[in-house]
C-alpha cells in the first residue's frame, strides 16, 4: 500500500466511526455520546471543531485578498486552494454544529426570528453569508468539470471580483465578531486569555495563520501525490503570515503587559504551561523558522513552520472556546466518541478535499491521477489471481469496506448504559419554605418565585378559594402542598401506585375490591378513588380523575398560575404585567434564605443548572 | 455467563448488525454503480426496458417455474426460504428486545405459527443438505461453503427453538441461547461477503443478467462489421 492508501484508508476509518456516533446521538440524544451537560454545554465540538475550523479557514478571504486586492498575481495559483480550504473549514464547523445544537433542526430561525441582542445573532448571519459566499466562489470549479450550469458558471466567473470582496468583509466581520463573543465571559475565561483585544486579535491571528493553512494543506497534496512543490512561491507567501504573526505577537503582549498579566504567565499553574507551549507553537515556532530566509526556502523548515503554527492557533481557539473557559464547579471531560466525531468530521473534510483535488482543476493544471501511471497500476493479488480493476474501482471497493467495518465498529462500541431509553433523570421536589410568603423553589437552585399566600388568599376570596389550588388532597389530609403529588421537578408521575396498591407491602387490597369480579380488568370498570378515600376531593362537585399521572412540578405551577394571572390580565387592561414572566420570576429573595442559597450555590450540583455568579449577589434592603 | 450474554446481546450484536447493514448496502450500491457505468460506457444504449423489467419481476417469483425440472427441489426451497426470512424478523421474542433496547416494534407472528415455521425450516434445510450430496448434478456444482451455509444457518434455528419450547435447566438455557446468540451474529457478519449476500442482490442481479442477455436485434450484424467480417454466417 503506498502512502495515500494508507492515509485515505485512516480518514474512512474516523469518519465510519463519527457517522456511527452521530447517528446514534440524533437518536438517542446528547446524552448518550457525549459528557456535555448544562453547566458546560460547549465541549470538545465547539473547542476543537466550530471554533478553530473558522480560524484556519482565514486562508480563503486572505489569500484572495492577496491575489485580487494586493495584485499579487504570482500567488493566483493557489487560489482554489485557498477557497476550497476555507469552505471545507466553514463547512465542517457547520456539521459540528449540527451535531452540537441541542435541536439542531431550529438552526435556521436565525434567519426569521431576529434577536439582536444575542451575541450569536451576528456570528450565526457571518457564518451563513460566508458559507454561501464561498459556495458560490468556489462552485465555478466543478461546474467547469461537468459542464453543467454553464450559464451560471458564466455569471459566477464574470462576478468573481464582487463575490471575493463580499467574502473578504464578511469574513474579515465574522473572525472578529467570534472573539467579540468571547468578550460577555470575563468571570469564566482565564485572565492570560481574556482581554479587551480579543477581537483585534481573533482576526490578526487568522489573517496571520490564514496563508500559513493554505501552504500546508498545498505541502501535504505535494506529499501525498509524490509531486514537486513550488518552494518559491509558497515561501513568498509564507513570508506574509510571518509579518502578521509578528504583529499579534506584539498585539498580544503588549495586552497583557498593559494589564499586569505578564507575571501570570510564568505562575506555575497548569494554565500557564498551557499558555507557554501555545506561544511556543504559535509564535516562537514559526517565527524563528519563517524568519531565517534560508529555513523559509527549506521544504522541511516550511512544512514545521506551518504546522506548528496551525497546531498553535487551534489550540488558542480551543482554550478560549472550551479548555479555559470553565465553571468554578463543573468538570467536564470529553468522552471518546465526542473525539470520535471531532476527528471524523475532520477527517470528512480532508476526504472531501482530496476528492477534489483528484476530479477537479484546482491547479492551473489539472493533476492526472499519479496512480494510473505504471508503478501505481493495480497489482495481482498474492491470495488470489483477481485484477480488481483501475484506480477508481479499487477505490470504491476498499474504501467503503473499511468505512462499513469502522461504522459498524463504532457502532458496537456505544456505550451500552447509555443508549438504553431509561428517560429523564427524576428530581424529586422539596418543599416551598416559609410562612405568609412561600419562597417556591421546587430543585433547590435558589432560583425560586416568591408567593404571598395571605394575598393571594384576600384577593381570590377567603376561605372559598382554597380549593382553586388546593384541588386535591393526600388521603388523610387537608389542604396538601402541590409538591406532595407533583413530586417530580420536570416529569409526570403516578400518583395512584397500582402495583403498592395490591402489594402485600403496602395496601394489601384484594384485586375483587376495586375491579368488579365478572368484569374485565380495566380501569374504566373499576371503582372510583373517592368511593375509598372520601377526602381526596377537596371540590365535593369536582370531576373524576382521568389519569393517575400528576403532571411535573413545573407544568402544574404554570399551569394553575398563568392560566389565573392570565384571565385577570386579559379582564384588566390595567394590570397586563400579571401574566408576564417577570411577574413571578423577578425580584430580590428573602434575607433568611441568603445563607442557605449561599450554601446551595457553593456545592457542585449535578443535577440542575448552575447559574452565573454574577447572579447571586442578593440586594440588601 | 450473564457477562457474555450481556456482550453477544450488545456490542456484539451491535458490530454484527452494523456489518451486515453497511456491508449489504455496500454491495448494492457498488452494483448499482457498476451497472449504471458500464451503461453510460456502452456505446449502444437502446435496450428493451419493458422486457427487461417484465422478465425481471417473472424470475423474482419462484413459483413460476415450480412444475418445471424438479419441483422436489424448488418447494423445498420455498418453504426453507419462508422460514428463514419470517421468523427471525417476525419473532415475538426478537421484537421485544428490539423494544426494550430501540424503543420501536412491528407486528409479530403468533408463537405456533413461528413454531411449525422454525421446524418447517429445520426439515427443508436438511432435505435441501441431502439434495444437494445426493444429486450428482448439484454436488459438482457445490462449493465447501454451499455445505457449510444451511448448516451454520440451522444452528440459530435449533438452539432458538430448544430455548423456547424446551424446559432445560437454567445453565443449559444459556449455554443455548449464547449459541443461539453467536451463530446469529456470524451469520450477519458472513452474510455480506459470501454467496448470502443474495438475500438483497437478486432482484438486481437478476435485472443486470437480464440486461447483459439483451443484445439488440441486430447486434450480430454489428459485432461482424466490427470484425470485418460482413455477411459472414453468425
Amino acid at each position: 500500500m503506498n502512502r495515500l492508501d494508507v492515509f485515505k484508508s485512516v480518514l474512512w476509518t474516523l469518519t465510519g466511526l463519527a457517522v456511527a456516533t452521530a447517528i446514534t446521538r440524533f437518536i438517542f440524544g446528547l446524552g448518550a455520546v457525549s459528557n456535555l451537560s448544562d453547566s458546560t454545554p460547549w465541549g470538545i465540538w465547539k473547542g476543537l471543531n466550530v471554533v478553530p475550523g473558522i480560524a484556519l479557514a482565514a486562508g480563503g478571504f486572505v489569500v484572495t485578498a492577496v491575489i485580487y486586492v494586493l495584485k499579487r498575481e504570482e500567488f493566483h495559483r493557489y487560489a482554489k486552494v485557498a477557497v476550497l480550504i476555507a469552505f471545507l473549514g466553514y463547512l465542517s464547523a457547520a456539521t459540528a454544529l449540527v451535531v452540537e445544537l441541542g435541536l439542531p433542526w431550529l438552526v435556521w430561525q436565525p434567519v426569521i426570528y431576529w434577536q439582536f441582542h444575542s451575541a450569536l445573532f451576528e456570528v450565526s448571519w457571518c457564518v451563513m453569508l460566508y458559507l454561501g459566499v464561498l459556495l458560490l466562489e468556489f462552485l465555478p470549479v466543478p461546474l467547469e468539470e461537468t459542464g453543467w450550469f454553464a450559464g451560471l458558471r458564466r455569471f459566477l466567473t464574470k462576478y468573481k471580483l464582487v463575490l471575493v470582496f463580499l467574502g473578504i468583509m464578511i469574513s474579515s466581520l465574522h473572525q472578529s465578531s467570534l472573539g467579540t463573543l468571547f468578550l460577555i465571559t470575563p468571570e469564566k475565561l482565564h485572565p492570560l486569555w481574556y482581554s479587551a483585544l480579543l477581537p483585534i486579535e481573533f482576526l490578526v491571528s487568522a489573517i496571520a495563520v490564514g496563508p500559513l493553512v493554505v501552504i500546508l494543506g498545498v505541502l501535504v497534496i505535494c506529499y501525498m501525490y509524490r509531486k514537486e512543490a513550488d518552494r518559491k512561491t509558497l515561501s513568498k507567501l509564507a513570508y506574509l503570515g510571518f509579518i502578521v504573526i509578528v504583529i499579534y505577537g506584539v498585539i498580544r503582549f503588549v495586552g497583557l503587559g498593559v494589564n499586569g498579566k505578564l507575571p501570570m504567565i510564568f505562575d506555575g499553574s497548569w494554565q500557564s504551561t498551557v499558555f507557554l507551549i501555545e506561544i511556543a507553537l504559535m509564535l516562537v515556532i514559526p517565527i524563528v523558522l519563517l524568519g531565517i530566509r534560508k529555513l523559509r526556502y527549506s521544504q522541511a523548515g516550511l512544512a514545521v513552520a506551518c504546522f506548528s503554527a496551525v497546531i498553535g492557533l487551534g489550540l488558542d481557539r480551543a482554550n478560549i472556546a472550551g479548555v479555559m473557559l470553565q465553571v468554578p464547579g463543573s468538570q467536564y471531560y470529553p468522552t471518546i466518541y465526542e473525539v470520535f466525531v471531532s476527528l471524523g468530521i475532520v477527517a470528512g473534510a480532508i476526504i472531501v478535499f482530496l476528492f477534489c483535488v483528484e476530479h477537479f482543476k484546482i491547479w492551473d493544471v489539472k493533476w492526472k491521477d499519479p496512480r494510473e501511471r505504471p508503478e501505481y497500476c493495480p497489482q495481482f493479488g498474492l491470495g488470489s489471481d483477481v485484477w480488481l480493476g483501475s484506480p477508481g474501482v479499487t477505490e470504491r471497493v476498499k474504501y467503503s469496506l473499511v468505512f462499513a467495518l469502522s461504522f459498524a465498529l463504532g457502532f458496537a462500541l456505544m456505550p451500552q448504559d447509555r443508549i438504553e431509553s431509561k428517560g429523564v433523570e427524576e428530581i424529586t421536589v422539596q418543599k416551598a419554605r416559609g410562612g405568609d410568603t412561600l419562597f417556591i423553589d421546587g430543585n433547590l437552585d435558589a432560583f425560586g418565585t416568591l408567593f404571598d399566600h395571605a394575598r393571594h388568599v384576600d384577593s381570590l376570596g377567603q376561605k372559598q378559594s382554597c380549593i382553586k389550588c388546593h384541588h386535591m388532597n393526600v388521603p388523610l389530609d387537608k389542604e396538601s402542598g402541590c409538591w406532595e403529588c407533583h413530586s417530580s421537578m420536570y416529569t409526570a408521575n403516578d400518583i395512584f401506585r397500582h402495583d403498592w396498591h395490591a402489594s402485600p407491602n403496602g395496601a394489601t387490597i384484594a384485586c375483587d375490591i376495586c375491579h368488579k369480579p365478572e368484569q374485565e380488568r380495566q380501569k374504566a370498570s373499576a371503582k372510583e378513588c373517592r368511593d375509598c378515600h372520601i377526602d381526596l376531593y377537596a371540590d365535593s362537585t369536582a370531576d373524576t380523575l382521568d389519569t393517575y399521572l400528576a403532571v411535573s412540578y413545573v407544568d402544574a405551577m404554570h399551569i394553575l398560575c398563568v392560566d389565573c394571572h392570565r384571565g385577570r390580565a386579559v379582564a384588566d387592561t390595567t394590570r397586563v404585567a400579571l401574566a408576564q414572566c417577570p411577574a413571578c420570576h423577578t425580584g430580590p429573595q428573602p434575607d433568611y434564605l441568603k445563607a442557605e442559597m449561599a450554601d446551595e450555590l457553593s456545592r457542585p450540583a449535578p443535577n440542575h443548572v448552575m447559574m452565573p455568579p454574577a447572579v447571586l449577589q442578593v440586594k440588601e434592603e | 455467563m450473564d457477562a457474555w450474554l450481556e456482550f453477544a446481546r450488545g456490542p456484539l450484536f451491535r458490530l454484527s448488525f452494523g456489518v451486515m447493514m453497511l456491508g449489504l448496502l455496500r454491495v448494492l450500491l457498488l452494483d448499482l454503480y457498476g451497472a449504471w457505468e458500464a451503461y453510460r460506457r456502452a456505446g449502444d444504449k437502446t435496450l428493451p426496458w419493458g422486457y427487461i423489467i417484465r422478465r425481471t419481476l417473472v424470475w423474482f417469483f419462484p413459483v413460476n417455474k415450480v412444475f418445471k425440472g424438479r419441483p422436489f427441489y424448488s418447494i423445498c426451497s420455498i418453504l426453507f426460504h419462508i422460514g428463514l426470512i419470517l421468523v427471525p424478523v417476525f419473532l415475538f421474542a426478537h421484537i421485544q428486545l428490539w423494544e426494550s433496547g430501540v424503543g420501536i416494534s412491528w407486528p409479530t407472528l403468533p408463537k405456533p405459527v413461528a413454531d411449525w415455521l422454525t421446524i418447517s425450516t429445520i426439515v427443508f434445510a436438511i432435505a435441501l443438505l441431502i439434495g444437494r450430496s445426493f444429486s450428482r448434478m448439484s454436488s459438482f456444482l457445490s462449493r465447501k461453503q454451499d455445505y457449510l451455509w444451511p448448516l451454520l444457518l440451522l444452528l440459530p434455528f435449533v438452539t432458538g427453538y430448544v430455548c423456547a419450547n424446551m424446559s432445560v435447566s437454567a445453565s443449559a438455557y444459556q449455554v443455548t441461547m449464547l449459541i443461539h446468540i453467536l451463530s446469529g451474529e456470524l451469520i450477519f457478519i458472513l452474510l455480506p461477503f459470501t454467496k448470502i449476500a443474495h438475500c438483497i442482490l437478486l432482484p438486481f442481479s437478476q435485472f443486470v443478467s437480464c440486461v447483459a442477455w439483451r443484445f439488440p436485434a441486430d447486434t450480430d450484424d454489428a459485432v461482424c462489421t466490427t470484425l470485418n467480417k460482413k455477411g459472414a454466417p453468425v
